[in-house]
């Protein structure tokens, strides 16, 4: 079994916001292998984004740590200084943002701005061998270098996309987290990079985290799959177990709420209700206001995440059987 | 939740009212109506204004001006004697050396002429507020009209107004009005007009063009046009109604202007008016008296007021800008 | 990016073809006869004011006077100042302009320089009281009558604390005997601050594409090669004094005039900065490991810088107007003076000809601040 590079334990951030705390992440731990491809799905709000940002602690002002510690490759990221923490950020873990299109400044040239991140991490290095650094990642994402020198107006969406994928490869890193990658991009280029990244995921053996709403999206590359609810990981498994035999009653209704175009018509069953407000979450469970299940228990404790066998873990007071 | 509901009134603003004033208003006649709905808006307005203290400091000192305005004539009827302290033909004959420091006679001192500078002071204000809102006017009437009809009708009428628009702003507007004042005679209603003309057909236009542009796409003026509404129908009852509070913001900033060049103007002594706060530091420098600071009655209470005056329409004009432009509001 | 340059040239030679036309209407448009008023001037001899009517025209149309207007304009004549008699209003103009420009590029490079640097630290540290009152102290800058600030720039520095003259643009007894005459200097100074800029441009874009340390290497060297050469010309030729009589002289008038324009830009940069700082691509600049001030510099300002320099070339208006004003405080000679005595004594040739100066000046500056901004940002090279 491949040893694991990044272990989150029992981590919890909080936004303090005018109106109060924002409980954005609370008490999640889960680990990741190296080589894998973890998906993370989740509502708008959910915390799956704080949660990546705070894996490389790019929290805004407003945000605290409350708790927990997070381990790459050994070493735990959360006391680390801003100063530490740059030695890490791009060289060993990067990101691919949601709407990649903004993340290029756009006075640079696209090619100008993948060597400023090669620059800074591997110091005095010889511009025209940095320039054949960019055109074969270039030509690795599917981009002809012809368009290296281009500013990033002068490309579209796609390929925006891609030359931000290929900035996150730049530096070699060990982990990659993939934040929304295709939201903004129409279905069918959508389609295709999805397929190049799993690709060269697994060409390159990079570990990559993939964040989305989309549970369609998150099914086609990943190797296990967690659920996020209201800043709480409600279950973590491999991607087919989740599709096969959910056991939080979230995953299920996630499941069934995902119309199939073959197969038999059948009624769409919505998840009843909202996400819950953060800033004063539900008691004891956070889902229990919406969930059909919900038992005296569910109001009163939090749910302990643990292992179903073989992996798979949830945190229900009264897990589905089968 | 409330319920809250759209009512669209002629001409085409949008309000948005609760759910117990709407059954309120059903039973009122619509003049009523309409006065009720501006009441509201000002006051709504007037709380969001006082918000902003820099708002507040800029209108106290123009009030305090306009009382200095409106304290002069009452003054000069029933307190003063008009001999002594008539702003351009009074004469101080109790001070031995003009100018004179300020005393308790005079407690601005006298100018090199054995006037009191306080009256003149006083006397002033009168005429730069006149020509400030006169040039403002003007410049908003135009600037709007301006705006409106290039973003209404586009094409190559826009062009026009914007080029010309393009090059009155390129070019610096006190050396203008000072080639102007060599070319022809000019009084403080002339320069208004000129003032007026010029910032018209510059700046403002350009500013309030683009927002005409984000009303022309709202849907009432889709409707107003395929219920037949002619063009100038349109942009005079519902497009011009709806530039309103941005021309009067502007209208702000036009008032700075035009005080501050008038009193360049009176500075340079190329104006053909009796008195103004220009015309007072003018009056210091024919005399000598400009580089010394002994005699700083002449120049500071003349400069500071114009300042003042200045800083104050100017601040109104910021703190009217987060009105709006709710963009810039402060959360 | 040619192309671009190319196209905005073409728009503003129209301009300065419109703007010239507006001048001789402008002319025309006086009360009276103004053919009267250039030929009234009891200075001048007979053939003269034959020569002159014949040259303008002024027994003919309308549209031949415009024409022949303009054409004596490309050819650079101007006329006769009345004031100056006789010299004609070019040679004024040639006098007195390198002073103004030298006056006006200083004093608009600095205010930029300064309102972008202030802004830009203001933004990056944020503290309430600090906000409130550099806002305050900005909108009174802002707004304070010119003429009166010079005043007050004047009675602190000259008359209190003897730092600087009380005015004039050069110390005459200095002057006396001096082999070169003022104009000679003042060229000589503006050139020469040219070619340095020049220079450092150069050396900047040259060492752009180098590794780290060669190119910090290389940029040092420049400047002390730079440095090294504005030496090498001044120190031996001589007229170094009278250099730093008139440096000296334009110290206190660039100041007031510097200090009237920046503060605009810099609650400009301030805002800017903030706006731009809530970007993506500045997360991300954080994201790559970039250090801090790279990321401020490089990434924040840089884009912030964009809207600023729209506004400078708004203000360029301004600070001529500035100058104009500054010049008549400070009793310095030049363009500006030059242009409100000649109103002031109806010389109507030379305000003309002033006010053509002023406003092919400012249609320049305007062609300068353009083509710099598309060389800033590459999106506006397509419109």
């Amino acid at each position: 079994m491949a040893e694991s590079i990044l272990k989150i334990e029992n981590f919890t951030m909080h936004y303090m916001t005018k109106a109060g705390e924002v409980s954005a992440v609370d008490n999640v731990s889960l680990e990741i292998r190296k080589g894998e491809s973890l998906g993370l799905v989740g509502e708008s709000g959910c915390g799956k984004t704080s949660l990546a940002i705070s894996i490389m602690k790019l929290l805004p002002e407003n945000a605290v740590i409350k708790g927990g510690h997070i381990y790459f490759d050994g070493t735990d990221l959360v006391p680390l200084s801003e100063d530490e923490m740059r030695r890490f950020r791009w060289r060993r873990i990067s990101m691919i943002f949601q709407a990649a299109m903004n993340s290029l400044n756009p006075v640079y040239r696209v090619s100008d701005q993948i060597i400023e991140a090669m620059e800074t991490h591997f110091g005095n290095i010889d511009y025209s061998e940095a320039r054949e650094k960019v055109a074969n990642l270039f030509r690795l994402v599917g981009l002809d270098p012809k368009f290296m020198d281009q500013y990033p107006h002068e490309y579209s969406g796609g390929m925006r996309q891609r030359a931000v994928i290929a900035m996150a490869l730049a530096c070699e890193p060990d982990l990659i987290i993939a934040d929304e990658p295709t939201t903004a991009l129409d279905v069918i280029v959508q389609d295709n990079i999805l397929r190049e990244l799993k690709a060269l995921q697994e060409k390159l053996g990079t570990t990559m985290i993939y964040i989305s709403h989309d549970i369609a999206v998150i099914a086609e590359v990943s190797h296990r799959i967690g659920i996020m609810y209201a800043g709480k990981l409600v279950e973590l498994a491999d991607a087919e177990e989740i599709f096969h035999h959910p056991i939080h009653p979230y995953t299920a209704g996630l499941m069934s709420a995902f119309p199939s175009i073959i197969g038999p018509k059948r009624e769409l069953v919505t998840i009843p209700g909202e996400p819950p407000d953060l800033l004063n979450p539900p008691s004891g469970c956070r889902f229990h206001p919406r969930c059909q299940y919900a038992t005296e228990v569910c109001r009163e404790k939090e749910p302990e995440f643990k292992d179903y066998g073989s992996g798979h873990m949830a945190s229900c007071w009264n897990p589905l059987e089968g | 939740m409330e319920e809250k509901t759209k009512v669209i009134t002629k001409p085409k603003v949008e309000v948005i009212l609760e759910e117990e004033e709407r059954k309120r208003l059903k039973e009122m006649p619509l003049w009523r109506v309409r006065l009720y709905l501006t009441w509201r808006e000002i006051r709504n307005n007037w709380s969001l204004f006082s918000e902003n203290k820099i708002g507040l400091v800029g209108l106290g000192i123009i009030i305090f001006y306009a009382i200095m305005a409106i304290a002069h004539p009452i003054l000069m009827k029933w307190v003063w004697d008009p001999n002594i302290y008539d702003p351009i033909v009074g004469y101080s004959y109790d001070e031995v050396l003009q100018p004179a420091p300020p005393s308790f006679r005079h407690l601005l001192g006298t100018d090199p002429l054995g006037r009191d500078v306080l009256s003149q002071l006083m006397y002033s204000t009168r005429s730069e507020f006149a020509l400030g809102i006169l040039a403002a006017i003007i410049t908003v009437t135009i600037g709007t009209t301006v705006g409106a009809v290039a973003a209404y009708f586009g094409g190559i009428i826009d062009t026009l107004l914007m080029r010309l628009a393009d090059l009155i702003i390129m070019l610096p507007f006190v050396t203008i009005l000072i080639v102007l004042s060599a070319l022809f005679k000019m009084n403080l209603i002339i320069l208004a007009i000129v003032i007026g003309i010029l910032s018209g057909f510059g700046g403002t236009g350009i500013v309030i063009k683009s927002q005409a542009l984000t009303i022309k796409v709202r849907a009432y003026i889709e409707a107003a046009k395929v219920s037949g509404g002619s063009n100038w129908h349109i942009i005079f009852r519902h497009i011009i109604p709806n530039l309103m509070p941005l021309s009067f913001l502007y209208m702000m900033f036009s008032v700075t202007s035009a005080i501050f060049s008038e009193a360049v103007l009176s500075f340079f002594g190329l104006l053909n008016i009796r008195m103004s706060w220009g015309l007072m530091i003018h009056t210091a420098q024919t005399a000598g008296y400009l580089l010394n600071p002994k005699t700083w009655w002449l120049i500071v209470p003349a400069g500071l007021s114009i300042t003042l005056l200045c800083s104050a329409f100017y601040l109104v004009g910021r703190a009217l800008d987060e009105i709006v432009n709710p963009r810039l509001r402060k959360r | 990016m040619l192309r671009y340059v190319l196209r905005r040239l073409g728009q503003i030679v129209i301009t300065l073809f419109v703007f010239l036309t507006l001048v001789y209407f402008l002319l025309e448009a006086q009360p009276g006869d103004y053919a009267q008023t250039f030929l009234s001037n009891p200075k001048l001899t007979k053939e003269q004011r034959e020569a002159l009517k014949a040259q303008f025209g002024l027994d003919r149309p309308l549209w031949e006077r415009y024409l022949r207007y303009m054409g004596s304009l490309l050819k650079g004549n101007l006329g006769i100042s009345f004031e100056h008699y006789p010299r004609s209003v070019v040679s004024v103009i040639a006098e007195r302009a390198p002073r103004t420009i030298l006056l006006f590029l200083t004093a608009q490079i600095l205010s930029f320089l300064l309102g972008f640097s202030a802004g830009k630290v203001l933004a990056w540290r944020r503290g309430q009281a600090f906000e409130y009152v550099l806002t305050i102290g900005g909108v009174t800058l802002y707004t304070v009558f010119t003429p009166w600030f010079g005043l007050m720039m004047i009675w602190i520095f000259a008359y209190i604390l003897h730092l600087f003259p009380v005015g004039k643009f050069v110390t005459p007894t200095l002057w006396r005997g001096a082999p070169v005459d003022a104009n000679y200097v003042f060229i000589r100074i503006l050139l020469s601050a040219f070619v340095a800029s020049l220079a450092l441009f150069l050396v900047l874009l040259a060492t752009r594409r180098l590794n780290l340390a060669l190119r910090r290497g290389l940029r040092g060297a420049g400047v002390l090669i730079i440095l090294a050469g504005l030496l090498a010309y001044w120190l031996p030729s001589g007229i170094t004094r009278y250099a730093l009589d008139i440096l000296y002289h334009l110290i206190l008038p660039v100041m007031t005039l510097t200090l009237i324009n920046f503060a605009g830009m810099m609650l400009l940069t301030r805002n800017s900065m903030l706006e731009t700082m809530r970007e993506d691509f500045v997360m991300a600049a954080r994201a790559k490991g970039l250090p801090e001030g790279v990321i401020r510099d490089k990434h924040v300002a840089r884009n912030a810088m964009l809207p600023v320099i729209t506004s400078f070339i708004f203000s360029i208006a301004f600070v001529l107007d500035g100058g104009v004003i500054t010049e008549t405080v400070f009793s310095w000679p030049g363009m500006g003076l030059t242009l409100l005595e000649a109103a002031v004594a109806q010389d109507i040739p030379m305000v003309m000809g002033g006010l053509v100066f002023t406003g092919t000046l400012a249609l320049l500056g305007h062609l300068v601040a353009d083509i710099t901004y598309a060389y800033l940002d590459p999106r506006i090279r397509y419109t």
